[in-house]
């Protein structure tokens, strides 16, 4: 089954950055090597972890060539829990000024164009603090290791 | 009817932020209506003692949307700085990357921003009002318009190594050469995206001859336009002078980039955090001044590759040789510019430089100051480093090109919101207009964090004792 661990944010805005500290652990936990993340999407990859810093709509494209995705990202006071998962489906969120694209809106780009709907995860976790740096807050900090638990428990069951 | 505040306010994290108020008069209709964006300032403080060399690759940062403007401009505030202007095959490949920068931010915006407005009607619902909405009214183009900011974005790629944030330029040049094998995969794409722009413009043309009183009376407004331009007056997005010129489409000024303090100041209004830039000469708001697509276009004569100066020529037919002057028409100059950005493309790659390896200039001659000016996509972005001894910045001055349009965004929300709100409750369908002006100068407001959440537009409907009276949410 072909997967792709997408993650992404502005490292330099601290806690919206969350999803790299997410990604390297992940990859620890897999065994896999921590210091690699990839910032390309590779449509030929069976198991692909990626960081970018936005969602864009040419990612359609390359999304179209997984069979399940897993997104994650960080979150503010909207979402309730610390840590929030939630099994996601091709529906666009209208975003009004903005260049904004969310996962769902993204899956629906790719369902439209490609014909294509791959199953797909949403993973985030909650942002304190949005300076610039790439050190973590505390509070998120602490809020990785669920994360890749979740995302683990995903890969495992599904 | 009694008197009446709504407030639009998409909800966002750190830039991002901007509300719009409408206050109403007890008739039912506008007072005024106001645009409030925040501005960067946390970002110049941040680049506060660090090493000039460092800066492009730093204020890229800023924005996702465009980061190669702020790279480029920042680039060439540090070959100012240091003294080390680049060599013809440096300036021409950034030029270069540049080109590939307006044409996926152009494309992004007019097929998959704008686009929707135009093609499935602004009273369409919000919900199908989006590029998933146009994606089933026309699958082919939308893959089109798709693949035309792919095209941008991987000229973006092969010469900065990335698609987002790219370590290419550096003071004094660039750090990669071209090869010949990555001008043909560039030159490959180019028939396929010069078609798709052209049914860009055939869109925006048929639209506005369908829509022309929409057009004529949605957020008209006289102001005075400005952007780089060649000899010639030559529409110029990476280097040049700025030209400035009145509503009459009168030169005020010509002047060296570098000297942009001299002309330029900026007003403040207590009621919003970003300050409004205006021509000092004038004065505010006489001297205010509109910038991006419709700027370029009104404050310049021709433009340097053929079917784009055919396209302008038409353009600036339509009112005598004057400035065009409707907020629209920001969608119609987008996409001569996104003409033009793609001809230079191939015009840059049949330049013989362009595949030199003489991309770096290492001779320094430091100076007190440094600045960049470049074209970005929605218009002017100037960056200003003053510098320490050591080659630390010691304070930097951002002017990015939604500041400048801040009272043209406003003004616009105000007359949409006159002319479209009068007396009548408060559709949804009403404050899709007022959306829209905003939208036609394709402002950066949200770039620099994305996180999970829905960036909702909240309109607040309020009594004259500030009683909420209606709350209609969007997104």
């Amino acid at each position: 089954m072909k997967t792709l661990i997408f993650g992404y944010g502005n490292q330099d805005r601290q806690d919206d950055g969350v999803a790299w500290h997410v990604l390297l652990q992940l990859k620890q936990v897999l065994g896999l090597d921590p210091d690699v993340i990839d910032d390309e999407l590779d449509p030929y990859a069976d198991f692909q972890v990626v960081f970018q810093l936005q969602l864009v709509p040419e990612h359609a494209e390359v999304i179209a060539c997984f069979d399940r995705i897993c997104f994650v990202d960080a979150h503010t006071g909207s979402v309730l829990e610390d840590v929030h998962s939630e099994i996601i489906h091709p529906v666009f969120d209208y975003s009004p000024l903005t260049h904004h694209l969310t996962p769902p809106s993204l899956l629906a780009i790719t369902k439209n164009a490609y014909n294509k709907e791959p199953a797909a995860l949403l993973v985030s976790v909650r942002g304190y603090a949005f300076g610039f740096t790439r050190e973590l807050s505390i509070h998120t900090a602490q809020l990785v290791d669920v994360a890749v638990e979740k995302i683990h428990h995903w890969l495992k069951s599904t | 009817m009694i008197a009446q505040k709504i407030t639009i306010e998409p909800v966002t994290r750190i830039e991002g932020h901007a509300k719009v108020t409408i206050r109403m008069n007890d008739d039912g209709t506008v007072n005024h209506a106001y645009l409030h964006v925040n501005e960067f300032r946390g970002f110049e403080k941040f680049c506060e003692g660090r090493m000039v060399f460092e800066m492009p690759l730093i204020t890229p940062r800023i924005c996702g949307i465009c980061p190669v403007s702020h790279h480029l401009a920042s680039a060439k505030a540090g070959d100012d700085a240091l003294g080390a202007p680049p060599p013809r095959p440096a300036a021409l490949l950034r030029e270069l990357m540049h080109m590939g920068q307006v044409v996926q931010s152009h494309g992004m915006h007019f097929f998959e921003l704008a686009g929707p407005d135009l093609i499935l009607g602004f009273d369409a619902d919000p919900a199908m009002r989006n590029v998933v909405g146009l994606l089933q009214a026309d699958p082919q183009l939308t893959l089109k318009a798709i693949n035309l900011r792919k095209w941008g974005q991987e000229i973006i790629r092969i010469l900065g190594g990335r698609r987002i944030h790219p370590s290419f330029a550096v003071p004094g040049g660039v750090n990669k050469a071209l090869t010949s094998q990555e001008r043909d995969l560039i030159l490959a794409g180019y028939d396929d995206v010069i078609a798709t722009i052209k049914i860009g413009l055939s869109i925006i043309k048929d639209w506005a001859e369908k829509n022309s009183e929409d057009i004529n009376k949605f957020a008209v407004l006289k102001s005075g336009y400005f952007g780089l331009v060649k000899p010639g007056n030559t529409l110029e997005l990476y280097d040049g002078m700025i030209r400035l010129v009145g509503s009459d489409g009168v030169e005020l000024e010509k002047f060296d980039p570098k000297k942009y303090l001299d002309y330029i100041a900026e007003h403040v209004e207590d009621w919003s955090y970003l300050k409004f830039p205006y021509y000092k000469k004038m004065g505010f708001p006489q001297g205010v001044y509109r910038v991006g697509p419709l700027g370029r276009c009104n404050a310049s004569d021709r433009i340097a590759t053929p079917l784009a100066n055919e396209e302008l020529q038409k353009f600036k037919a339509m009112n005598g040789g004057k400035p065009i002057e409707n907020t629209l028409h920001y969608h119609t100059a987008r996409l001569i510019e996104t003409l033009y950005a793609a001809e230079n493309v191939k015009v840059l790659l049949d330049d013989p430089d362009i595949m030199s390896k003489q991309i770096l200039n290492t001779c320094r001659d430091p100076k007190p100051q440094g600045i960049g000016v470049i074209e970005a996509p929605r218009g002017t972005l100037i960056h200003h480093y003053w510098m320490k001894d050591t080659g630390q910045v010691e304070r930097v001055n951002l002017i990015v090109s939604t500041g400048h349009n801040n009272w043209a965004m406003s003004e616009s929300v105000d007359s949409v919101a006159k002319t479209y709100i009068n007396g009548q409750e408060i559709r949804e369908g009403l404050l899709n207009r007022v959306e829209a002006a905003i939208r036609a100068h394709d402002p950066c407001l949200s770039c620099s964090t994305h996180a999970v959440g829905q960036m909702p537009m909240i309109v607040e409907v309020r009594d004259s004792s500030d009683n909420l009276v209606k709350t209609i949410t969007r997104g």
